[in-house]
C-alpha cells in the first residue's frame, strides 16, 4: 500500500506492505534508526516517536494508520551543532550509557515539556514510566528532564 | 507478522460494511496496543484487518438524552483530559491513569479495552458500577445492552466477526454518583491489576442507597458482587458494615493463583480495595 506522511517536517512516501509497521517504515523505508527496536510489542518505549503531537510507540501503529499524520522522530529535534536543552542536559550529567533508551526517553520528555513546561518530579516519572533504562536507573535521567525544564523556562541559564 | 488486507473505512458505515464483507475472517484494529501484540505472535494471518480508530463516529464525548456517551474508539489520554469525565466520572480517569503508561494509554481505546475482554481491564469496574449500558453495529442494525452482558469470558464478549462497539453510555441517574475506584499492580506504571476494585453508592438520610461493588481481575470476567451490595443496601453507613461488606465481597470473586500473586493474596486485597473504595465514595457522597 502507499503511503505518504509528513516525517521531521518533509512529505514523504513509500510503498510497503500492510503489515508494516510505523516503526519498520521509519527504519527501513527512510533509514531513521533513532526509533530503536527492543521489546516490539509496546513495553520498552525505545521505538517512542511523536504522532500529531501524542507520543506513541511505533511497534505498535501500522504504516496505513499514520496516512496523512506528522510524525517527529528524535532524528529531527536538532543537529549536532545546536542540541535541545533535553539532550545537551542528559549529556551533562551522564544520564545515558548505552543510549539505546536515548530517543523515547527524551521524545516522551519532549512531549511532556511542550505540555507542561513546570512538571513536578511525579508528572515527570509518570510521563517517562513507559520508557525503560535497564544501564543508569532512572536518578539521573529525570534530573536531566528537570535541569531541561528549567533552562527552557529561562529560570537558569543555559549551562 | 503474517500478511494480511488492511481497509481503512471512512465511516462507520464502511466499517460495518467492510465486517459484513469480510466475515468471519476480519478483526477490527483500533488502538492496536493488544491487537498488534497478538498479530505479531500468531501463525495464520487473520484474513482482513479493519481500522477502526480514526472514525469521527466513535469519537466524541457528550452529553445524550440518557446519559453520558463514550465513543468506542475514544483514547485513556482523551478520557484522563475531558471536562465532562471530570464533571460527572472523575473515577474513570483514575481507572484510566492506571493503564499502561503515556505511550499505550495515547494509542489504546476504551472500546478496544472492552472487547479484549481480559479480566484485570482497568476499564471495566468502574462502568459496572455505574450499570454503563453499550451499543454493538451490525450491519442488521444496533442493539444496546448491559455491559456485564457484553462480557462473556476471558478474551470473549457478546461481538460477533461482523459486529461493532460503537460507544458506552452511562446513565443519566449515574452521572456524579459517588464512584471509587482503586488498583493495586506490582508497579504504578505498565502493571496489570492483581485486583481492581469499583464502588459506587449514594448516601441518603445517611444510609446507604444503590450500591454498587464491581471486582476485575478476580473472576473469568469483571463481576459485580450482589451480596456485598445488598449487605449494605438501607445501612446506615458505619465502619462495621463496611467491614463486613468487604468479607463478603471476598466470598464472591474466584481469584486464580499465579505467578503475579497467590489466590489467599488475591483475596486479601478484595477485602482492603473493597473497603476502601467504599469508603472514599462514601466521603465524597459527604462532601456539600
Amino acid at each position: 500500500m502507499d503511503i505518504t506522511l509528513t516525517i521531521n517536517g518533509e512529505e514523504k512516501s513509500a510503498s510497503v506492505p500492510p503489515e508494516t509497521t510505523l516503526l519498520r517504515l521509519l527504519r527501513e523505508e527512510f533509514n531513521l534508526t533513532g526509533a530503536k527496536v527492543g521489546c516490539d510489542v509496546g513495553d520498552c518505549g525505545a521505538c517512542t516517536v511523536i504522532v500529531d503531537g501524542i507520543t506513541t510507540n511505533s511497534c505498535l501503529m501500522l504504516a496505513g494508520q499514520v496516512e496523512g499524520c506528522s510524525v517527529e522522530t528524535i532524528e529531527g529535534l536538532a543537529n549536532i551543532d545546536d542540541y535541545h536543552p533535553l539532550q545537551k542536559n542528559f549529556e551533562d550529567l551522564g544520564s545515558l550509557q548505552c543510549g539505546f533508551c536515548g530517543p523515547g526517553m527524551i521524545l516522551s520528555a519532549k512531549q511532556l515539556l511542550d505540555d507542561n513546561p513546570d512538571p513536578s518530579k511525579e508528572e515527570i516519572q509518570d510521563a517517562l514510566a513507559g520508557n525503560l533504562c535497564r544501564c543508569t536507573g532512572y536518578t539521573k535521567i529525570v534530573e536531566a528532564v528537570a535541569d531541561a525544564a528549567r533552562e527552557m523556562r529561562g529560570d537558569i541559564e543555559a549551562a | 507478522m503474517k500478511p494480511f488486507d488492511f481497509v481503512r473505512p471512512e465511516d462507520q458505515e464502511g466499517a460495518i460494511s467492510a465486517l459484513a464483507a469480510h466475515s468471519p475472517n476480519v478483526r477490527i484494529l483500533a488502538g492496536g496496543t493488544d491487537y498488534l501484540v497478538e498479530l505479531k505472535h500468531v501463525s495464520q494471518s487473520p484474513g482482513t484487518v479493519v481500522d477502526v480508530s480514526h472514525l469521527e463516529e466513535l469519537k466524541g464525548i457528550e452529553e445524550v438524552e440518557n446519559g453520558l456517551r463514550i465513543g468506542a474508539a475514544v483514547t485513556h489520554t482523551e478520557i484522563m483530559n475531558h471536562p465532562l469525565i471530570e464533571k460527572y466520572v472523575p473515577a474513570m480517569i483514575d481507572a484510566a491513569h492506571t493503564i499502561g503508561a503515556v505511550q499505550t494509554r495515547n494509542l489504546g481505546t476504551l472500546g478496544g479495552n472492552l472487547v479484549t475482554c481480559v479480566p484485570s481491564m482497568d476499564s471495566g469496574p468502574t462502568l459496572v458500577a455505574l450499570d454503563a449500558e453499550v451499543t454493538v453495529l451490525g450491519k442488521k442494525g444496533a442493539r444496546r445492552m448491559p455491559l456485564t452482558e457484553f462480557f462473556v469470558g476471558p478474551r470473549k464478549t457478546i461481538l460477533q466477526s461482523d459486529e461493532l462497539l460503537v460507544d458506552v453510555v452511562i446513565p443519566k441517574q449515574n452521572l456524579g454518583k459517588p464512584t471509587a475506584f482503586y488498583k493495586f499492580g506490582l508497579r504504578k506504571g505498565q502493571a496489570l491489576a492483581l485486583v481492581n476494585v469499583a464502588s459506587s453508592l449514594w448516601v441518603k438520610d445517611g444510609k446507604f442507597a444503590d450500591v454498587r461493588i464491581s471486582l476485575g481481575a478476580v473472576a473469568p470476567v469483571v463481576i459485580r458482587c450482589p451480596n456485598a451490595e445488598s449487605s449494605l443496601e438501607g445501612q446506615e453507613v458505619s465502619k462495621n458494615v463496611i467491614e463486613e461488606a468487604g468479607s463478603i465481597a471476598v466470598t464472591e470473586a474466584k481469584p486464580i493463583d499465579d505467578f503475579r500473586a497467590s489466590r489467599e493474596y488475591r483475596n486479601d486485597l478484595i477485602d482492603v480495595l473493597t473497603r476502601r473504595t467504599l469508603n472514599s465514595a462514601v466521603e465524597m457522597a459527604n462532601q456539600p
